[in-house]
């Protein structure tokens, strides 16, 4: 079990140093080889692994800090990367800013207004447009990569259970046709499909936990063959739909409340990845669980804290073109970037 | 203290204690002793450790002469104190900010690193900016005005924040911008301050401009008058100007609320004093309030609008006024108590309580107050809850405690405890405390406070400040929890660790607010876990009132229908308070949990309001301090008092009462009481006290509305309640007349009283004490004393404008009772005056002798300061951008640091040296090869040289070192050195050689002892040998 610790010293790598930004990096060696020490020492004398240490992957890289300025972070809660693997984040300050791989801070831009509240989901277009889930004010903006917005191309902005109307917008996806897919809650639970000039086409779910109901679906992905996985985050489960027919199909629902390996507690992010695998950020374990596509649990990193490799309260994270997961470790204000 | 000047550089070396430096004169007389001493050591080793003990002398020396190293700055820092009294008019105070970004532009030197910062002054002095070595930012307006009070000039404050202030490297100076006006403090006294730390004092003054100026002098009014007498009051104004000036004058009258135009005339100012009477009737008992202000018709004429007021004050002695302040969410329910007590010759107005007074002048037209059956909020929604400010009720209580007027608090189920006044000033002025303590007496309430505000602004604050309101509202006996969702956890969680998550308010409320306000709630996702341990804590305790408040901006998912159900069945209400502004995603959800459950539902876009729907639902864990028994009770008169001439009897029954505790006190006095509950503190009717100068009661029942409805038919009703209101009355002087008056000059409120008898003889000799309520509603004592036969004075200072309230204890008289003289308190005189406007519109002109004194102030070591002259207007800036206040006419900044501690540890280690050389000979031998492998290493080639000159230099200084070395093992050994014959003969036999030597003879480093003959021979022999092998060998290669 030890080769599964996330805390081998050979895995780690030092950020590139950026200029002109405030980002909080730190060297992995010495808190490594005193974690494994540790580690080994508790084991010795008790003979089995730390309960808190069940993670299965390697942290690579910390960085940001607690702020307001350039490249630092006020509770970040919704990330995506695009295909030049620059990430982009939304903050409880409004703010979209976007990073190099490495973290160094390129540039920043604001939504409209955030006094009824601060985005809470980002996504990418196929056409390569930041689509930004404006969560309290019930709409999805567009800007492009370089933070202008397109107006014309924003879905909704009127609240209300009708179709077109939304709720709390929390994510948006696309479809391989172009059609979007908006989950919203509040006083309905549901997903909604869009063609791709933003008409409604469906939509379907409601507030429980029954099927084809949801309890705040916070993330959705779309997989191969037009599959919607969705984060049903207060019913800990995830379901998936078949959504390349004329009405959606359920194709699985897994996913059982708890803390053990392969249980959910809030699941509030998942992101599909090359490999066939799914990665499911749990806002209520503090932890990052991989899974196979028929919810087979393969792999759980970090635990509840504030040392590098533990996170607290995680809303989201995106994975790169290197397999690399960048996980949004909201309330310690920062990004910690693993492999799992 | 001894300096030296290190040249070239800003630093300089001082001695605190120079004499100590004498001791140099040593160095010459330690060189001769050590150098015999040292004389075996050869010659370098003799010369390196006589250096290092001169050193180590040396060194030692001045660190007694307590050697400092002094740097000298260059830099100048310049602090601008900018002065925003109101004395300067507003656009001159915004100019100064323009002024002095350009001049540091100007003048700064920032090579030199000079700083600059601004501190701006009224009453008191703030940083505006910390002094820093960059121009200054154009930040448009002085950001630290928002809290400056500038209602005064504190000249002197500012000077000292400024000494304060300053860096401790830089050279310092103040520049002044200021009218010179100072009503506070004395600048001339700090100035001295200044001169010692070296702080040149530069002036930039404003100057006034010489337009006319109109000023309201006083009103005056008799301080006392009876009702129907006819009144002149008397209006003087000046004219400070040469013309004449028209306007209108205007004099208002207000009682209460109430105001009236009294006169409004056309009038012209001539230059000088103007005087102008104002005549009336007062038909009404009270204390009313006069209002002049004059209005030019040409605003030019007039510098300053704000002195064109003034205020006055006169009591009208009547027969009594009473305020009845009833529930405004239930009017009508005192009006036939209030009917009953006008028939029996008192004024009585009732208002509701939301509309409440706004001042104490207000007060001051009644002489007792009512609270009837009113709670301390009410309302239904956000925008209609409506409370008794804490302002409020503390205006309430130092009218009784300070002015004298009586407070009753009347029953009915929304008053005492159960209308929420639990832990508020009123409930410490009454002589029943609002909660019970006993859990058998009363059932108990259970509260939860659900926090879920995470997305509104200050949300965390706000959910501190409502979470310690309803712990306030609760009584002892009560429980209360508060649940939230943890960040550290990712769990919801109870705030306090309670088993079952709530705790008995009792013992636990300190540790409850204190965790409140550490509390940090976090994001919750759904309510549904929050609701389920809510409910569960809820039925694990014994009350009769349950009840839940949820705060939330509403996106956490709702609680399924199952769980509400559960509520609804457990009879547990739950009010839920939508905060920020979602919109309706939020508000539906929270309303339908609201109405399912029977709470209330409330939308707060504004969070001040939050405090107020909080006590409002809290009352609802108060609802069993209302006592309601069956068959009612009947109550018993205890005891013969004063408030209500009854002696022991039962009255009318009741069909109800609000539960209290009689205060532990021997001054409290319950003169009626219920024979139910059975524990007597808790069963009080009317109780009574003295409270500070006046008088407050309790009648915890109603006055016929509800629970003492057969009380109506009752003939001793009007009786009954007319003596207890007039008990708690203030109390009217009927003998005796004492004359006030009061005078406002220079910042001090002057009173003076006449005391004359009824034969208008003067009554000397009385023991006045006086208490004045500020603006501010702080109490303070005003000293009397007499002055002449019959007149009484006392003296105030005013800080603040506004209203200053008198009451004037007269001292005690002899009265006849019952045919017996006894010795009673007089009746309190009650007076107040108006400071119409603060001491900044006064001053009209500059005053500049004190602003040249503060200038000529020379600072120690520098140069007098100097005054910049001009209008200090945007078309003159550039007069004053002539003065540099960057000048270096200061003396330089000097920084020291003792280094005698260094000189210490460098004599310590030279002491090692000084051993170390005398004591070990150190083989450097192996530096040779090692230097030799470097430069072969670094690929140097060493230039061929003539062979037998190569040999014959190595040759000699091989001899050179071992000479040396040999030398030296004897003087370590104190032993003779060898011969220097033998040393030659050894090198010339070497030289013959054809082969070098590689290595050269082996050193000794043992104890060695002087080689022996035999020892010699051996190694003279080996010599010979080589050199005879080495002429073989030749012979052989040749």
């Amino acid at each position: 079990m030890m080769g599964n610790n996330q805390l081998m010293p050979n895995s780690h790598r030092f950020a590139t140093d950026s200029q002109n930004v405030q980002t909080n990096r730190r060297s992995m060696h010495r808190r490594t080889m005193l974690a494994t020490i540790a580690a080994s020492a508790t084991m010795g004398v008790t003979g089995c692994l730390p309960s808190t240490s069940a993670s299965e992957g390697t942290l690579e890289e910390v960085w940001g800090k607690r702020g307001q300025r350039k490249g630092q972070f006020q509770r970040p809660r919704a990330i995506t990367v695009d295909d030049e693997d620059r990430l982009y984040i939304v903050d409880m300050t409004g703010r979209i800013q976007v990073f190099d791989r490495g973290g160094v801070f390129q540039r920043a831009w604001r939504t409209p207004t955030i006094e009824n509240g601060r985005p809470s989901g980002l996504g990418i277009s196929r056409d390569g447009l930041i689509m930004v889930a404006d969560t309290h004010y019930f709409q999805v903006l567009f800007y492009t990569k370089l933070g202008e917005p397109q107006p014309n191309r924003t879905l909704g902005g009127t609240c209300g259970n009708s179709p077109g109307e939304f709720n709390f917008v929390t994510d948006v996806v696309q479809d391989s046709l172009g059609n979007y897919y908006v989950a919203d809650y509040g006083e309905v639970d549901r997903i909604q499909k869009l063609d791709p000039n933003g008409q409604s086409i469906y939509q379907w779910g409601s507030q429980g936990s029954g099927k084809r109901q949801f309890q705040r679906p916070n993330s959705l992905a779309m997989g191969p063959n037009d599959h919607l996985w969705v984060a049903d985050a207060c019913n800990h489960r995830i379901q998936v739909y078949d959504v390349a027919l004329s009405a959606p199909r359920l194709v699985q629902v897994w996913g059982s409340h708890g803390v053990a390996a392969g249980q959910l507690r809030y699941p509030y992010d998942l992101i599909l990845t090359d490999d066939e695998n799914l990665i499911v950020v749990e806002f209520g374990n503090h932890r990052v669980q991989k899974f196979g596509l028929d919810g087979q649990a393969v792999a759980s990193f970090g635990s509840a804290g504030r040392d590098e490799g533990q996170f607290t309260q995680p809303w989201g994270a995106a994975v790169d073109s290197r397999n690399r997961v960048h996980v949004l470790d909201s309330y310690n204000h920062r990004v910690q970037r693993i492999r799992i | 203290m001894f300096e030296i000047g290190i040249p070239f550089i800003n630093y300089r070396i001082a001695f605190a204690q120079g004499g100590y430096l004498l001791l140099v004169f040593l160095l010459p007389l330690l060189w001769l002793v050590s150098f015999r001493s040292l004389a075996g050591l050869g010659r370098n080793r003799r010369i390196i450790a006589l250096a290092m003990r001169s050193i180590v002398l040396f060194a030692f020396i001045v660190a007694l002469a307590e050697i400092q190293v002094l740097k000298v700055s260059e830099k100048i820092a310049v602090y601008y104190l900018l002065d925003q009294s109101e004395s300067i008019p507003q656009h001159q105070r915004q100019l100064m900010l323009d002024y002095v970004q350009r001049e540091v532009v100007k003048h700064r030197n920032s090579e030199r690193g000079d700083l600059a910062g601004v501190i701006i002054f009224g009453r008191e002095a703030l940083v505006e900016i910390q002094a820093f070595d960059e121009d200054l930012p154009s930040i448009g307006q002085i950001e630290g005005y928002r809290e400056l009070e500038t209602d005064a000039t504190n000249l002197a404050a500012a000077l000292r924040q400024a000494v304060a202030s300053f860096p401790e490297d830089a050279a310092k100076r103040v520049v002044v911008v200021t009218d010179g006006n100072e009503n506070l403090g004395s600048a001339r006294s700090v100035a001295p301050t200044l001169a010692e730390n070296g702080i040149g004092i530069d002036v930039v003054p404003i100057k006034l401009g010489e337009r006319g100026e109109i000023v309201m002098d006083k009103m005056t009014l008799p301080n006392m008058v009876r009702k129907g007498q006819p009144v002149s009051s008397r209006i003087v104004l000046s004219n400070l100007g040469d013309e004449d000036v028209a306007g209108k004058l205007t004099v208002v009258r207000s009682v209460g609320d109430r105001e009236q135009l009294l006169d409004e005339r056309q009038v012209t100012l001539h230059p000088g004093k103007n005087m102008f009477l104002v005549e009336q009737d007062l038909n009404q008992s009270g204390v009313f309030t006069y209002k002049a202000r004059f209005s030019p018709d040409d605003p030019r004429s007039d510098i300053m609008s704000e002195n064109n007021e003034t205020t006055a004050f006169t009591h009208v002695r009547g027969k009594g006024r009473i305020l009845i302040i009833e529930d405004w969410e239930h009017p009508g329910r005192f009006d036939y108590l209030a009917g009953r007590l006008m028939e029996n010759e008192l004024e009585v107005d009732v208002v509701p309580s939301n509309n409440l007074f706004n001042s104490l002048a207000e007060l001051q037209a009644y002489d007792c107050v009512i609270l009837a059956d009113v709670p301390r909020s009410s309302g239904e929604t956000a925008t209609t809850v409506t409370n008794f400010s804490d302002e409020r009720i503390d205006m309430l209580v130092r009218n009784t405690a300070q002015m004298g007027c009586g407070l009753i608090m009347m029953g009915g189920p929304n008053s005492f405890g159960a209308g929420g006044w639990v832990n508020t000033e009123i409930e410490k002025a009454m002589p029943v405390d609002f909660q019970i303590k006993n859990s058998k007496i009363v059932p108990v309430g259970a509260l939860v406070l659900m926090m879920h505000a995470s997305e509104m602004e200050q949300g965390n604050y706000w959910q501190k400040v409502v979470g310690m309101e309803a712990v306030k509202a609760l009584g002892p006996m009560d429980y209360c929890g508060c649940i939230h969702w943890e960040n550290n956890t990712g769990n919801d969680a109870w705030l306090w660790n309670a088993p079952r998550g709530l705790f008995r308010v009792g013992e636990n409320r300190r540790t409850m607010v204190a965790r409140l306000n550490r509390m940090a709630p976090g994001d919750m996702p759904a309510f549904e876990p929050a609701m389920k341990m809510t409910l569960n804590a809820l039925q694990g305790v014994k009350a009769a009132v349950k009840h839940v408040i949820v705060i939330s901006d509403g996106d956490p998912v709702p609680p399924s229908p199952f769980t509400i159900a559960k509520f609804v069945k457990a009879k547990i209400q739950i009010s839920t308070v939508a905060i920020g502004s979602h919109g309706p995603p939020s508000a539906g959800p929270m309303q339908k949990l609201a109405t399912d459950t029977g709470g209330k539902f409330y939308v707060v876009t504004n969070p001040k309001a939050l405090p107020r729907i909080y006590q409002r639902e809290a009352r609802r864990v108060a609802r069993p301090l209302v006592y309601e028994p069956e068959d009612g009770v009947t109550p018993q008169v205890m005891d013969y008092h004063e408030i209500h001439g009854m002696t022991p009897q039962q009255l009318p029954p009741i069909s109800g009462f609000v539960l209290t505790t009689v205060k532990d006190n021997p001054l409290v006095e319950v003169s009626i009481r219920s024979p139910k509950p059975a524990e007597p503190d808790n069963a009080t009717i009317l109780a009574s006290w003295t409270f500070g100068l006046g008088r407050t009661a309790v009648f915890t029942t109603d006055a016929g509305n509800r629970w003492a409805t057969e009380w109506t038919a009752w003939p001793e009703y009007d009786r009954f309640f007319t003596q207890m209101v007039r008990w708690a009355m203030r109390p009217v002087e009927e003998n005796g007349t004492f004359l006030t008056s009061t005078n406002v000059r220079d910042g001090k409120v002057q009173i003076a009283i006449t005391a004359l008898d009824d034969e208008s003889n003067v009554i000397n000799l009385l023991d006045m004490t006086a208490t004045a309520i500020a603006p501010d509603l702080t109490a303070f004592t005003v000293p009397i004393r007499q002055i002449a036969p019959g007149r009484y004075v006392g003296e105030f200072t005013t800080e603040k404008p506004g209203s200053y309230y008198l009451s004037v204890n007269p001292g005690m008289q002899d009265v006849e009772v019952n045919g017996v003289m006894q010795r009673r308190p007089r009746a309190q005189i009650v007076t107040g005056v108006n400071v119409a406007y603060s001491a900044e519109y006064r001053d009209r002109e500059t005053n500049l002798a004190l602003l040249h004194a503060l200038a000529q102030t020379r600072p120690v070591g520098g140069e007098s300061g100097m005054v910049a002259d001009g209008d200090f207007t945007a078309e003159a800036m550039n007069d004053f951008l002539e003065l540099d206040t960057f000048r270096h006419t200061l003396a330089k900044a000097i920084s020291s640091q003792d280094i005698w501690p260094l000189c210490l540890l460098i004599g310590a280690c030279m002491f090692f040296g000084d051993v170390f050389v005398r004591r070990v000979a150190v083989d450097w031998s192996w530096t040779e090869p090692v230097v030799q492998w470097i430069r072969t290493k670094l690929g140097r080639t060493v230039e061929e040289e003539p062979e037998g000159e190569t040999r014959l230099e190595r040759l000699r200084r091989r001899k050179e070192q071992v000479s040396g070395q040999m030398e030296e093992r004897r003087a370590a050994a104190r032993f003779e050195p060898m011969e220097e014959a033998n040393l030659d003969e050894v090198v010339q036999e070497a030289s013959a050689a054809s082969t070098s030597i590689e290595s050269p003879t082996e050193t000794r480093t043992s104890n060695s002892i002087a080689p022996t003959v035999d020892e010699q021979d051996n190694y003279t022999a080996r010599l010979m040998k080589a050199k005879k092998d080495a002429l073989k060998n030749r012979d052989k290669r040749g």
